[in-house]
């Protein structure tokens, strides 16, 4: 049974009543801005990068320049100006709705919070399934095998996070993302390496390749970090995209993104009847 | 090794049209952009205008019918019950602050909305509260609970949650959620999962637990023929309008009306 003691019960709570503690800094008024141990004015601002800052934000770790650079590249693959794409779609409805910028993109950016596409939840999943694939390898199993297990749990089909992608085959983001990565001096490391095995199979097995996250979750897996911290790195990746869309149907008439008719509706339930008729 | 297989369009099949099974237009004589009438559910909206009330609306949305007299009263209970989280709720406390410091004010409802998507003491876990409950109506509430015990962390510093919907607030019971759930269980209404859960949130009163919010909600959204799915968005329905109160009270107020802690109150760890 659990007999909490109420007095402790209240004075552990009133222990944090009216106080903030913080493990990341803040705002000495006078003294300076901090983050993590450093002075924000006088030690990243003007000489760390926007992303280096981001990254140090969401992980308590100032990443390398090359790191964030590559981090950079990535949020650019992942915020597409084509406002089909979902979180894009979202900005622009807000757009012709005549929101704020601010408003449109904040839920450009709810709606790719998503275990479908986005490279925020996704990342978790794509990471989880690299370095479960790694042990299975280390342990023994082949990549065949590997791919085999994945696929059962979803009737044999290539269903695997970071792998395959909607719309279309084969991800034109990966190769522009291995070209940021030799120009910074990465090397393929043990997790990327795996992930290209798998894709191979995938290609031979299904005619299908790996999509950004695939890569991504590998490569990221390789920096290691954790999933939840590239969750939290990736918190905001694709708002400029949803920005462009949202921009593009503000600057047109109102209601002007996609009219629809009222036939352009497919409505397929309860026929016509009057409430006299059920209740 | 042959990398990067050329990307190339599925060339998928999507829908030329919006699908729904709720509301059906029909356009207007000279502009088909424009609807002369619409109907929820095959109901035309003049005739539900003229004979029903805002909760049979709100039923026949997600349901597809209306709901008898003893589903409209217990779901008009439960969100009055529910109607306003206060100024204390993480989700209220965010309208507020995002109010008092000038917002756009239509962004007050849905940045309280996000916050109230939490799963600890907001909508988050009411969609796993409502698999728990029909999961497990038809086990005993108290061996449901000594099984789940066995599970709790001993010596926790946070709340205790012993299923999704059921635990601690403030490591204690909640009293007003077990006040509420007292005048909705008396109601001609309560049904099978509402009186499960009852029996599960007495049972784990030694533990010093008992339900949430969240819980009671999926117990009565459960017997409504609510899906889980829907669970979560109703739950911030129903809290909407006290967190969108909350926030319109300190609107017109200075930036001090809200605390602010202190230099002295601001602790490095």
């Amino acid at each position: 049974m659990y007999s909490n003691n109420r007095a402790e019960v209240i004075a552990y709570w009133d222990n944090l009543r009216h106080k903030i503690f913080s493990k990341k800094g803040g705002w000495v008024i006078g003294k300076g801005v901090f983050s993590h141990g450093f002075d924000m004015m006088k030690d990243l601002v003007g000489s760390k990068t926007y992303m280096q800052v981001l990254i140090l934000n969401a992980t308590g770790r100032l990443p390398e320049k090359c790191v964030a650079d590559w981090f950079e590249a990535r949020h650019i693959c992942l915020s597409w100006p084509d406002s089909r794409i979902w979180c894009n779609h979202i900005g622009a409805l807000g757009g012709t709705a005549q929101t704020s910028p601010v408003a449109a993109t904040a839920a450009g950016l709810l709606g790719a919070d998503s275990y479908a596409y986005g490279g925020s939840q996704t990342a978790i999943k794509g990471m989880a399934f690299i370095r479960q694939a790694l042990k299975d390898k280390s342990s023994g199993l082949s990549v065949r095998e590997i791919v085999e297990a994945e696929c059962k749990k979803f009737k044999g089909k290539p269903v695997i996070m970071g792998y395959a992608r909607p719309i279309a085959k084969g991800d034109e983001r990966i190769e522009a993302m291995e070209r940021v990565g030799e120009n910074l001096g990465f090397k393929v490391g043990k997790h990327l390496s795996l992930a290209y095995e798998i894709e191979q199979h995938l290609v031979k097995e299904f005619g299908e390749g790996m999509n950004i996250n695939g890569f991504s979750s590998a490569f990221i897996a390789d920096l290691g970090y954790t999933g939840e911290e590239v969750y939290r790195i990736s918190a905001t990746i694709v708002a400029s995209g949803v920005t462009a869309c949202y921009s593009d149907s503000k600057d047109k008439p109102a209601n002007g993104f996609l009219p629809l008719q009222c036939a352009d509706v497919e409505y397929s339930g309860k026929p016509d009847r009057k409430i006299s008729d059920n209740k | 090794m042959e990398k990067n297989i050329k990307t190339e369009h599925r060339k998928e099949i999507f829908s030329k049209k919006i699908p729904t099974r709720l509301c059906k237009e029909l356009p207007s004589d000279d502009n088909p952009y424009l609807a002369k009438s619409i109907r929820y559910h095959g109901y035309e909206l003049n005739d539900i205008l003229e004979n029903c009330n805002f909760v049979e609306t709100f039923f026949l949305l997600f349901y597809g019918e209306f709901p008898d007299k003893n589903q409209s009263e217990i779901l008009e209970k439960l969100m009055i019950g529910l109607i306003n989280p206060g100024p204390r709720h993480p989700a209220t406390r965010a309208a507020m602050y995002s109010s008092v410091s000038k917002t756009n004010p239509g962004n007050v409802l849905p940045i309280g909305l996000s916050i109230m998507s939490g799963s600890h003491g907001g909508a988050g876990d009411v969609e796993s509260s409502m698999r728990f409950i029909r999961k497990n109506m038809r086990q005993s509430p108290q061996e449901t609970a000594n099984r789940l015990s066995e599970l709790l962390p001993e010596n926790s510093k946070e709340d205790l949650v012993i299923a999704p919907g059921f635990g601690q607030l403030y490591q204690s019971a909640d009293p007003i959620t077990s006040s509420i759930s007292k005048m909705i269980l008396a109601l001609e209404g309560a049904g099978e999962a509402l009186r499960w859960a009852n029996e599960f949130a007495v049972v784990i009163q030694p533990y010093n637990m008992g339900w949430l919010k969240s819980g009671l909600a999926a117990a009565v959204f459960c017997d409504l023929g609510f899906q889980p799915k829907a669970g979560v968005g109703l739950y911030q329905l129903l809290t909407a309008p006290g967190i969108l109160a909350h926030g319109l009270e300190v609107a017109n107020k200075k930036l001090n009306s809200m605390p602010f802690p202190g230099d002295e109150n601001y602790v490095f760890e």
